[in-house]
């Protein structure tokens, strides 16, 4: 028995002209839900974990505060506070919450949440100092970052 | 000649979607999700004189938490946080019946404590369990669960009135007390 047709002669191809279209929607989503990281992690980072866990709704409102050992040594061994692009000393902290509220619109100023992205083992002097500094820029709404239970 | 004019030429997609993957690839490597999750607390106002404001001793659950991460609950010492959550609601909803714990769950006032050596993970521990404390409570007072209850979804109006039943009256009072100088 033969199954030969004339089918089997012609190529059938899948119409790839519909790829790019796909594939640019899945960039527009990476473009427009992330953020670029401008430099490497340069602090090392194990965030606590913990159950009740909130969801900050406008996140147009929040800035980040990184703290934990530096992952490069020449940079010290000992914990230090970071922004997403440098370190930035403790006495710095005040007036750098200060600068981050002028980028905001004048109506939310006050509802700026700073969300502190700190290594489980750091001690809590360091993270008073923070909130201390925070408290004197009166940006009190704070966010501990922590991975779900 | 004659066949120029019968075909479409058509360009090659094929390729576009290479230049797409390469794109996407490019923005995959190099951003970061932001991570907007975690445990909300709104720091108290910065006060030049430090005027004590009188508490009345009963209504105030203190936890202290050394810098060799014990922790001191009430005065015990406590080798673990097993029983923190059901010390801290029966604190809270106490109503004045007992004499040691608080007058009323709008007065009482729950005070972490932390020493300058304390390890952050096992200040986010405790912290987590006062809310889980408060979140039980406000779940028990609606019928819900912890989990399900934090799970509401506000935007919806009815659940938005379950979420504001649970939470009426007990306002979620955690002081994270001043350090020490």
């Amino acid at each position: 028995m033969k199954f030969k047709s004339k089918k089997t002669n012609k190529e059938v191809e899948i119409s790839t002209a519909s790829l790019p279209d796909i594939v640019f929607l899945l960039l527009f989503f990476f473009m427009v839900s992330a953020t670029i990281r401008p430099k490497e992690e340069m602090l090392e980072m194990k965030v606590p974990q913990a159950e009740t866990i909130a969801k900050v709704e406008r996140r147009e409102l929040i800035r980040e505060l990184n703290v934990g050992v530096p992952r490069n040594p020449a940079y010290g061994s000992e914990p230090r506070v970071s922004t997403i692009t440098s370190f930035l000393d403790i006495e710095d902290v005040a007036q750098w919450a200060l600068g981050e509220k002028e980028t905001l619109p004048e109506a939310l100023k006050d509802q700026m949440i700073v969300l502190i992205k700190a290594d489980e083992r750091v001690n809590m002097g360091l993270i008073n100092d923070i909130q201390q500094e925070l408290r004197k820029s009166n940006t009190r709404k704070v966010v501990y970052r922590t991975l779900e239970k | 000649m004659q066949s120029r004019h019968l075909k479409v030429e058509s360009v090659n997609a094929g390729s576009m979607a290479d230049i797409a993957f390469l794109l996407l690839i490019f923005f995959l490597v190099s951003t970061t999700i932001l991570q907007e999750k975690g445990l909300m607390m709104q720091l108290p106002p910065k006060v030049e004189d430090r005027s004590v404001t009188p508490v009345n001793e009963r209504n105030l659950f203190k936890i202290l938490v050394n810098s060799q991460n014990q922790f001191l609950v009430q005065g015990e010492v406590k080798p673990d946080l097993t029983g923190l959550r059901k010390d801290v609601k029966a604190f809270v909803l106490n109503e004045g019946k007992d004499p040691n714990l608080s007058t009323s769950p709008r007065k009482a006032v729950v005070s972490l404590k932390t020493n300058r050596g304390t390890e952050y993970g096992y200040f986010i521990e405790v912290l987590d369990e006062l809310k889980s404390a408060y979140y039980e409570i406000y779940g028990e007072r609606v019928g819900l669960t912890a989990a399900e209850y934090r799970h509401l979804d506000l935007k919806n109006r009815t659940e938005l009135q379950i979420y504001e039943k649970g939470k009426a009256g007990i306002p979620m009072n955690i002081s994270i007390a001043e350090p020490d100088k």
